[in-house]
């Protein structure tokens, strides 16, 4: 029997009817049309499907929708703030941490949530806090490049 | 898009409801906290129940708190708010080392340590640092209530001494003596995202800073169907003069007290020799640490 | 160096921003009215004959719309070579591998899809499962494909000069072995497809590829329908690097329920049916003998390789010749003998994977150069700098190095390493390795027998002149083609980058034979380059008209015209323009005779403006058998050094520091070359110490995960120094040639190379696991 779930979604509030058995990655992606969240795996190994949940980020396909009940979630598309790009686009865009673009969301989730804990990280830390972000085009190394560079320009 | 099997969810609004919910499905129904375990295998189709239910809306189960000395760890405390836990991190490093070890920081925003403990798995992170820790569980049924030791809790890969209807509400740490120190070193392939190859949790207690050893605990993980005590290591390292020497002896003996296999992730022999270097290691740092911390830590 | 505008820059991608911003849309997210969702039934045993499909369960299941065997697809053959098209749509009488499509259901809903499929019965008769190539190769063996008994899919012998008569010349000769393991791409994006087939009967497919042109034409062959009437179309893909070079059954599938329900068909790899399709890397075993003079010189290579090629061929015809060819450089090799075998086994098929045959063949063969440089007292860089080609020579199996900046690479990792301060130096459990490498930059030839261009573009200019339209089949898959072919665009034709709007991957926009063999830069390039210097052609010539200036005394830069001789009067096409563009705020009122003002006054003299450009290399290679494989126009090459840590007690390896100079001819996009380069050396240190596909004994993937088949995390892969050199390409668009591919291959021997150095251990085996080495670090002790 489907449950209706109430919760907030990049600062809008949702009101959804949902099966038990779809995962918060299909309800964002099939009923809310919020499809910069993505799937690579559906098991937690790759961390495509990242979304911040309650101020954590998370694999969303291995969070129920009905869990998310009461919940703040923010994804990729809640990430720039009106018509300007947060700092981690920005600097994503501008210093090629970007090539296929299918873990970028996700990066981007765990790396902003990151900044907001720890603003100055070493690249150590940059590095363990992405490090449930796979991605196959870059070596990684420009996306930390990125990170610390935003965290140099947020400072300011 | 990897599909889930149907099923029913419930969110009963206290402990006394859960259980009477748990009780009345008997196996039926299974909790589901995280879901990182469950909710994978529930998409690979090796587990089916009727019914999940969520204990989201009990309260009393997401705290960490002193108590007697010691710690109280409510069952659905997540996995990373242990690794971060200044609590955890001043009193009982293991633990926080073998948080912080356990799949990516995604995994552990959700995983949960109640978790970790029933499903059981042979190459779970917490257990082996609970186990040395003197940890205990709390288990409630609709009719009775017990605590039982994480030594001795898993019977087999999967299985464990909580029955159909007992759900694991807190986890008892008790204050750790003077001069005790311990650790946890998981051998992975990668730096994130493993299941240990081989795991291992140590402590030891001296009685005084340059003294001897009057408790050692070594918990090795990965190589058996549950985590098991290095028995003949502990046993040679009781009442001993700590030493490179004494842990390297302590180490080879712990050797003989596993029973690996050969599976994907690694083959008997390997995790033989690792066994080796890892109690080695462990008990290296263990005493290191038990020497500075006066308080006890472990 | 000439200096450019636009090319030879840090510009940010095109595509950034839409990817940054969760905009971009894959496969997976399209979506249409009343589409329905396909599912596979796939093999559950790795070899069997099918003595029956009963499909009316499943047809009976409400929202199910449509159900398919062999018996609605038909048995047309395809694959990727017309030499070896052996796979089907469907099984028809037997499945060949744990994984093989035998069916597949269309209904309103991914789940009622699933459980249709499930309802499905097939009854089996189990055959002899064939599951590595000792089996297969045995005498007796069972044939996997009746036309191929003994299961040999493939066999290439190859001699040039004189091989046994060279080892007489040499001081050292060596025989050593070497085996990596099958790898899977990897990519993030599964495979994903949406098919319309609409009711004027032309078919639309979306899908995940990094070929439309493969696909559409055989899709078009193996249903039955007008290439004309089939058109594919590349949403932005998630990663493809060789796996998603060539159809698949599941976007041939999609297309044909489309055409028999009437509605459109999604379907989806789960990340499991990624590793079952796999057209990932081969395991390679290779056998190399070698052959050094007294002084130092290679003389003389023996190789032979053996490859497990998995139930089909794909691209394991151009794979087993790799093997082979692609040792033919960098260094002077007078006397090279090839045999390689590619044998069918029960297994997922095997195909083309960044680097393609290199890869394996290079990590061997630079290890034993190690060994023998070793063996000489040489240091293993003075050794390579010995013997390496330079531009202008060619190899003994016909590759001409049109350019090869093999030294400046070299010399440029050695130093920016600090090579002659570690070598030798480092303490026990720390080492340093060096290797090289080189790759095409495009295959010289289409993988079907043909004239055909290699890539076509056509550039088409707005009306009011303010913007260019680039249409290109070319496919961005990542890896950076839409920025790429922008620049040369926007660089060629005088305009800025932003100017320029690039559309690509679609067969509508033209042919262009895809990404893989690390070919569009040099060759789309190329044909966008044409275009647009015809483009720009057109419009001087109608300014021409207009000013009377020649069209030699003018150029287009920067968005402005350049008059190379005075500036003339241009007031009144100025006035034309501000004229028809009354109401305007922001009108051009500057100095220079603007681009925009330039296109209208050419688009109101002689129409619409369109320029056409089309590449094909001209006659490459040899005349001996398989000599087109490895032909190219120009080689891109590498060198890298690594530095590790090798934990003795655990056998754990940790990479430091990896050091890496790849020419890439000329960079038309610094950023993006070292994104290449680093993604690489990526995918290598991941082949080099993690990754393997594993099967049970039943030839089950067994580790159909991305948990338990580990590519590198953000923790595992160290910094990269990348050091870009530049030879100037003479067959390259202003220069340019490959990075894509050409920077994986000096990875793993790096790294292994580098192991020797800090523990004195050798392996011949990949992944370098930490318990693979302990165990061979454990054996040297013994002894």
């Amino acid at each position: 029997m489907k449950k209706l779930i109430t919760f907030t979604v990049n600062d809008i509030g949702y009101e959804v009817a949902v099966a038990p058995n779809r995962t918060l990655t299909q309800v964002l992606r099939d009923d809310l049309d919020l499809l910069g969240t993505k799937e690579g795996c559906g098991v937690g190994d790759c961390g495509a499907c990242t979304v911040i949940m309650d101020g954590k980020p998370v694999n969303s396909c291995l969070v129920l929708a009905v869990q998310a009940d009461g919940s703040t979630i923010k994804t990729i598309e809640g990430v720039a703030r009106d018509d300007s790009l947060h700092p981690v686009q920005e600097t994503f865009v501008e210093m090629g941490a970007i090539q296929c673009g299918f873990c970028t969301p996700g990066m981007i989730l765990s790396a902003t949530n990151l900044l907001e804990k720890n603003p100055h990280p070493t690249e150590q830390e940059v590095r363990q806090a992405l490090s449930g972000n796979l991605c196959r085009c870059t070596g990684y190394q420009k996306i930390v490049e990125a990170v610390q560079e935003a965290s140099r320009r947020m400072k300011g | 898009m990897l599909l889930l099997p149907k099923f029913d969810y419930e969110e009963p609004r206290s402990l006394p409801e859960a259980l009477a919910m748990l009780s009345e499905l008997e196996g039926n129904g299974k909790v589901i906290a995280g879901g990182t375990d469950l909710l994978v295998n529930m998409k690979k189709g090796t587990v089916t129940p009727a019914f999940l239910v969520s204990l989201k809306k009990v309260e009393g189960l997401r705290e960490i708190a002193k108590e007697r000395g010691g710690l109280a760890i409510g069952s659905h405390v997540t996995v990373s708010e242990i690794a971060d836990s200044d609590h955890v991190g001043s009193a009982f490093p293991v633990l926080a080392r073998a948080a912080s070890c356990l799949g990516s920081p995604l995994i552990r925003n959700r995983a949960t340590i109640g978790g970790n403990i029933v499903t059981a798995r042979p190459a779970a992170d917490l257990p082996p640092a609970l186990i040395v820790l003197g940890a205990e569980a709390e288990l409630k049924g609709k009719d009775k209530s017990r605590t039982v030791p994480l030594d001795g809790f898993f019977k087999g890969p999967g299985s464990s001494v909580i029955e159909n209807g007992e759900v694991l509400t807190r986890i008892i740490i008790p204050s750790p003596p003077s001069f005790t120190g311990g650790d946890y070193i998981k051998l992975g392939h990668r730096a994130a995202l493993e299941i240990a190859i081989v795991a291992v949790a140590s402590r030891l207690t001296l009685d005084k800073p340059d003294g001897v050893i009057i408790d050692a605990r070594v918990i090795l993980s990965s190589v058996a169907p549950t985590a098991v005590h290095a028995m003949s290591a502990e046993k040679a390292l009781i009442g001993q003069r700590p030493s490179e020497e004494l842990f390297a002896k302590a180490a080879s003996l712990a050797v003989g007290d596993c029973s690996p296999i050969t599976d994907i992730r690694g083959g008997a022999e390997y995790r033989r020799d690792m066994v080796n270097t890892l109690v080695k290691r462990t008990l290296l740092k263990a005493f290191n640490d038990a020497r500075d911390m006066k308080g006890g830590n472990a | 160096m000439k200096t450019y505008n636009v090319i030879n820059t840090r510009l940010p991608r095109v595509d950034a921003r839409a990817k940054a911003t969760g905009e971009a849309r894959y496969a997976a997210d399209l979506s249409m009215p009343n589409m329905l969702y396909g599912a596979m039934l796939q093999s559950p045993l790795a070899h069997a004959r099918i003595l029956n499909i009963d499909t009316t369960a499943a047809k009976r299941l409400p929202g199910v719309k449509d159900v398919v065997t062999w018996k609605e697809a038909g048995l047309v053959k395809y694959g990727v070579s017309p030499a070896r098209y052996d796979e089907q749509v469907f099984c028809s009488d037997k499945v060949r591998y744990v994984g093989d499509e035998v069916a597949a259901v269309a209904a309103v809903d991914l789940e009622t899809a699933m459980e249709a499929v499930s309802l499905i019965k097939v009854d089996y008769e189990e055959l002899p499962a064939l599951l590595d190539i000792q089996s297969a190769m045995a005498e007796g063996a069972i044939a996997i494909h009746e036309a191929f008994p003994g299961n040999v899919s493939a066999e290439v012998h190859q001699e040039f000069g004189n091989f046994e008569e060279a080892l007489k010349e040499c001081h050292i000769v060596r025989t050593d072995t070497f085996t990596n393991k099958r790898q899977d791409g990897g990519f993030l994006e599964p495979q994903a497809c949406l098919a319309r087939y609409d009711f004027n009967g032309n078919l639309t497919l979306w899908s995940s590829t990094q070929s439309v042109h493969y696909v559409q034409r055989s899709i078009a062959m193996v249903l039955g329908i007008p290439v004309g009437k089939v058109r594919v179309v590349k949403p932005y893909v998630g990663g493809g690097f060789g796996p998603k070079a060539a159809v698949n059954a599941m976007e041939i599938v999609a297309c044909l329920m489309s055409k028999r329900t009437g509605k459109p068909v999604k379907m989806v790899f789960s990340r499991e049916q990624v590793f079952l399709h796999s057209r990932a890397r081969h395991q390679f075993t290779h056998e190399f003998t070698t052959g050094v003079k007294k002084d130092g010189t290679i003389f003389a290579l023996r190789n032979v390789c053996h490859l497990d090629g998995g139930a089909y061929s794909s691209f394991g015809i151009a794979t087993i010749y790799y093997a082979g060819s692609l040792l033919g450089a960098p260094y002077k090799l007078p006397n090279m003998k090839y045999d390689g075998y590619r044998i069918y086994t029960n297994k997922p098929t095997c195909g083309a994977q960044r680097g393609h045959g290199g890869v394996a063949a290079r990590a061997g063969w630079e290890q034993q150069l190690d060994v023998i440089s070793a063996e000489l007292g040489m240091d293993p860089v003075e050794f390579r700098l010995k013997n390496m080609m330079k531009t202008g020579d060619v190899t003994c199996n016909d590759f001409n190095m049109s350019s090869l900046g093999m030294q400046e690479c070299l010399e440029g990792v050695r130093d920016g390493s600090n090579w002659a301060a570690k070598k030798g130096k480092l303490p026990k459990g720390k080492g340093i390795g060096v290797a090289c490498g080189f790759f095409v930059s495009g295959a010289g030839y289409p993988i079907y027998r043909s004239e055909t261009f290699h890539s076509t573009a056509t550039i088409r200019l707005t009306e009011d002149g303010g913007a260019v339209n680039l249409y290109t089949a070319a496919a961005e898959i990542g890896q950076g083609s839409d920025t790429i072919l922008g620049q040369i665009a926007a660089e060629a034709l005088g305009v800025t980058l932003d100017d320029v709007r690039v559309h690509s991957g679609d067969t509508d926009f033209g042919v262009d034979l895809g990404a893989y063999s690390s070919r569009q830069t040099l060759m789309s390039g190329h044909a966008v380059k044409m275009a647009a210097e015809e483009t720009k052609r057109q419009v001087l010539e109608a300014l021409s008209e207009q000013l009377s200036v020649s069209v030699a005394d003018m150029d287009i830069a920067g968005g402005v015209i350049v008059f190379k001789k005075g500036k003339p009067d241009f007031s009144g096409l100025r006035t034309l323009y501000v004229k028809e563009h009354r109401g305007w705020e922001d009108l051009p009122t500057g100095a220079d005779l603007t681009f925009k003002e330039a296109a209208r006054v050419a688009f109101i003299t002689r129409g619409v403006i369109i320029g056409n450009g089309a590449y094909k290399p001209g006659e490459l290679g040899g005349k001996y058998k398989g000599a087109a494989v490895g032909t190219s126009p120009a080689y891109g090459c590498s060198a890298q050094v690594v530095e590790v840590t090798v934990d003795e007690e655990t056998g754990k390896v940790t990479v430091d520091a990896m050091t890496d100079a790849h020419d890439c001819g000329f960079a038309i996009n610094r950023t993006n070359v070292e994104g290449q380069m680093q993604g690489s050396l990526s995918m290598g240190l991941g082949e080099a110490l993690f990754e393997e596909v594993r099967f049970d004994e039943k030839g089950r993937v067994a580790n159909p995960s991305l948990g338990e088949y580990r590519i590198p995390t953000a923790l595992d892969m160290p910094n990269v120094r990348t050091i870009i050199i530049e030879s100037d390409e003479p067959n390259g668009p202003f220069g340019a040639k490959e990075v894509g591919e050409g920077a994986i291959m000096p990875t793993i021997p790096a790294i292994l190379n580098a192991i020797y150095d800090a523990v004195g251990v050798r392996i011949d085996e990949l992944p370098i696991t930490s318990e693979r080495l302990f165990a061979a670090m454990k054996e040297k002790q013994k002894k």
